[in-house]
């Protein structure tokens, strides 16, 4: 049967969490953490005795490349056997480790989606700054290891802009403000092509957030046990993290009434089991506040958000910059933190209108500018925006013919991946 | 070592949401694939949160499989004994499926243990609904009471336009796949793969394992069959199940490994050239390394520790300078 006729499956590689699923379905099926539990106690023996090696490991009852685990299951086997060792293939929205990443798409495919990669095309995810190699790579994977008919590596922001889209109205132009778990980027894009040049990120993301409230939290000596701190903090981070809109305030609402705004942490040693509390106080909007005065945190970068996004504006062709103001989308985990709209709205307005006051002056009243519009958009499926994004993208029947087939790939190679149609047309 | 698991993990975590919200009135609509072309179809309505629609399609039958009203002979008993009310099942099915179920929650048992085996036995599904002729015919082959059809053929789907063939006796079944794969390397991995798997067999660890058999050609219990169902492009495997290996526990866990086979071997397929790669990309970094250190040490000497291209003068330069021009 023809694979077209099937649904493409949608994998969207983040570097904290995957989302995969079936193309035209509003939810992902599986949201798994990236990481890869690999048995490593074979590995590192020498060629020589590589019959031996395997004599031992036949002994053992194990074959070492088989045997690994993905998402919870390997968090979980790492914690309770010490022959696991963890590797996180995705570093800074970047492939990192390509033997690891290769695995744990076999797992994703063969063992959560459980689907026969050739029957199905595929639909996966890069950033907008991945090298043209990383995306060989991932062609050569895909096509030579799963046998996939067909490929197709879409640019996440992209996906992320067409995810609104079918939520209000046909709008393919504007930045989105992708905020990962490794990875923070704004990306303009145009009529859907993006505005390569204007492209900037900052290195401060998810994991920013959560390495600043465990220094929060071990600063003021919390009883949390070290080596679940990190955890602890993520936990806090995702669960009860908010943006304010002054800090001051915020300070001074947590001081009068500390029983409304201190939440308590429960948790269990891992090591004794003992139970344990700890309170959570200012982290709560302090950790979402790195993306809005990094100076608290680094002192390399201090470039707050919403500046980055008006320079990435003002460094876009000029005929776009209106609509790119109009339509800023969130995507990403770590935009998820309450009210975190209302605060890029409010202080990126802020920038844009003491612009156009300066200009006015300067001009002297003679011609008076017109109001620029901001506005950032969010839904309600933020956390996996990129992959409903994809979802829809794969279930149109255009999809089909815009993707790289095996066939050609076996003429060409795997340099037909090299290039990705999104980034030409504009210049 | 990977054996699927005869649940559908999605399809389970769907159950145990649903379940565990049930006061929650959500809108669900879901549709996936799985190997050989098994598609479900979930669906939950607001209006009754208690109900929900589960429509199985099966992979497309050849001409020499027995389909009843598109179902596999057994299927509809096979469903009745595994869910008992829990289940409905929908007669005619929705449009382009061959199978819907109507589960009500509500009358899940109460009983969190039992409710959860339950739920995963409805997981499963596909075992339940593409096994069920197995299941007769090993059941059988267990009590040792002689089936009505000994010795004849029987052919059943395990993949779109593919079927395997059963040929039971009184004391044993013989079991007959024909390996298909469509890509060229596959085949080739295949072929060797079954050829390690038969001798992996005749080690000493395994000898209460089923008797396991390759040829390439196919074997001779099969003249009756048409050829074209016999055109396998990696040769035939063949299973001989003893009654010892369907006694009592053991049936469900073999009638799901054979009903998989074919996944279970093109699994491991994919997996060979998975580590075929990574030792190709260990053998270019070490090749690498090997180039950079062949590299002569001139290119080195160019690049200064602060990667400043000028000289810098140093007070010693400036000496040497004044006294030559001193001089």
């Amino acid at each position: 049967m023809d694979p077209t006729s099937r649904p493409a499956v949608v994998i969207d590689n983040g570097t904290g969490y995957t989302k995969m699923g079936f193309a035209g379905n509003v939810e992902p099926c599986f949201i798994l953490p990236t990481v890869v539990a690999v048995n490593e106690s074979f590995l590192n023996q020498s060629r020589t005795s590589s019959k031996a090696n395997w004599l031992a490991q036949y002994n053992a009852g194990v074959m070492a490349d088989l045997d690994f685990f993905i998402g919870d299951e390997a968090l979980s086997k790492s914690r309770s056997s010490s022959t696991y060792n963890l590797s996180y293939p995705i570093r800074h929205g970047q492939v990192d480790n390509w033997d690891a990443m290769e695995r744990y798409w076999q797992q994703c495919i063969f063992n959560y989606l459980r689907c026969d990669p050739e029957d199905h095309f595929f639909l996966l995810t890069e950033s907008p700054l991945t090298a043209p190699e990383s995306r060989e790579y991932t062609g050569e994977i895909m096509f030579e290891t799963f046998n996939v008919p067909g490929l197709y590596i879409a640019v996440n922001s992209v996906l992320a802009l067409a995810a609104g889209y079918t939520t209000s109205k046909c709008e393919m132009t504007g930045v989105v403000v992708d905020v990962g778990d490794g990875a923070t980027h704004v990306v303009p894009v145009a009529d859907g092509y993006v505005i390569g040049s204007s492209i900037k990120s900052i290195p401060i993301a998810g994991k920013d957030v959560t390495l600043f409230i465990q220094q929060l939290m071990r600063e003021r000596s919390e009883n949390v046990p070290p080596e679940d701190s990190f955890e602890v903090a993520r936990k806090v981070k995702e669960m009860y993290c908010y943006t304010s809109s002054d800090i001051v305030k915020e300070f001074n609402k947590h001081d009068k009434e500390p029983a409304k705004y201190i939440k308590q942490w429960r948790g269990i040693k891992p090591k004794t089991g003992a139970p344990y509390t700890c309170d959570i106080g200012y982290e709560r909007f302090l950790g979402p506040e790195v993306f809005f005065n990094p100076e608290i945190y680094s002192s390399d970068f201090t470039t707050p958000l919403p500046a980055v996004i008006d320079k990435c504006i003002q460094s876009a062709p000029i005929d776009t910059r209106r609509a790119l103001y109009k339509n800023i989308v969130l995507s990403g985990g770590s935009t998820m933190f309450k009210d975190f709209h209302r605060r890029l709205q409010r202080d990126l307005k802020k920038i844009v209108d003491a612009r156009v006051l300066a200009s006015d002056a300067r001009l002297g009243g003679e011609v008076k500018a017109q109001p620029v519009e901001v506005n950032v958009v969010s839904h309600s499926i933020q956390r996996f925006a990129v992959w409903f994004g994809g979802s829809v993208l794969a279930s149109t029947p255009e999809f089909f013919a815009a993707c790289h087939t095996k066939a050609e790939y076996e003429e060409y190679g795997a340099s037909i991946c090299r290039t990705n149609p999104v980034f030409k047309g504009m210049y | 070592m990977l054996l699927l698991q005869a649940h559908s993990r999605f399809l389970l975590e769907t159950l145990l949401n649903r379940v565990h919200n049930l006061d929650k009135a959500v809108e669900l609509d879901y549709h996936w694939v799985e190997f050989d072309d098994v598609r479900y179809h979930v669906q939950v309505t607001m209006k009754n949160p208690h109900i929900l629609l589960l429509s199985v399609s099966l992979p497309i039958p050849p001409p020499e499989t027995i389909f009843l009203r598109g179902l596999p002979f057994g299927a509809i008993e096979a469903i009745k004994a595994a869910y008992g009310v829990v289940v409905q099942i929908l007669d005619p099915p929705r449009d382009g499926f061959n199978l819907t179920l109507k589960l009500n929650f509500s009358k899940l048992p109460p009983d969190e243990e039992r409710r959860h085996i339950l739920l995963v036995k409805i997981a499963s599904v596909r075992e339940v609904v593409l096994g069920a002729p197995l299941r007769v015919v090993l059941k059988h082959l267990a009590s040792r009471t002689v089936a009505p059809d000994v010795g004849q053929l029987l052919a059943l789907v395990h993949r779109p336009k593919e079927s395997f063939f059963l040929i039971p006796q009184a004391e044993k079944v013989t079991v007959v796949f024909p390996m298909r794969f469509n890509d060229s390397v596959d085949t080739v991995l295949a072929t060797s793969f079954l050829q390690e798997f038969v001798e992996a067999r005749r080690t000493a660890g395994l000898n209460n394992a089923p008797l396991c058999m390759w040829s390439s050609s196919p074997p001779l219990d099969l003249k009756e069959v048409p050829s074209e169902a016999l055109s396998a492009n990696a040769g035939f495997v063949t299973f001989v199940i003893f009654p010892r290996h369907v006694e009592g526990k053991k049936l469900d866990r073999t009638v799901w490994n054979l009903s998989t086979f074919h996944a279970y071997v093109s699994y491991h397929v994919k997996c060979s050239e998975g580590f075929m790669h990574t030792r190709m990309r260990r053998r270019v970094e070490s090749l690498i390394q090997a180039l950079d250190r062949a590299k002569p040490d001139s290119e080195k000497s160019k690049k200064t520790i602060n990667n400043r291209s000028f000289k810098r003068l140093s007070l010693k330069d400036l000496k040497e300078s004044r006294s030559n021009s001193m001089s």
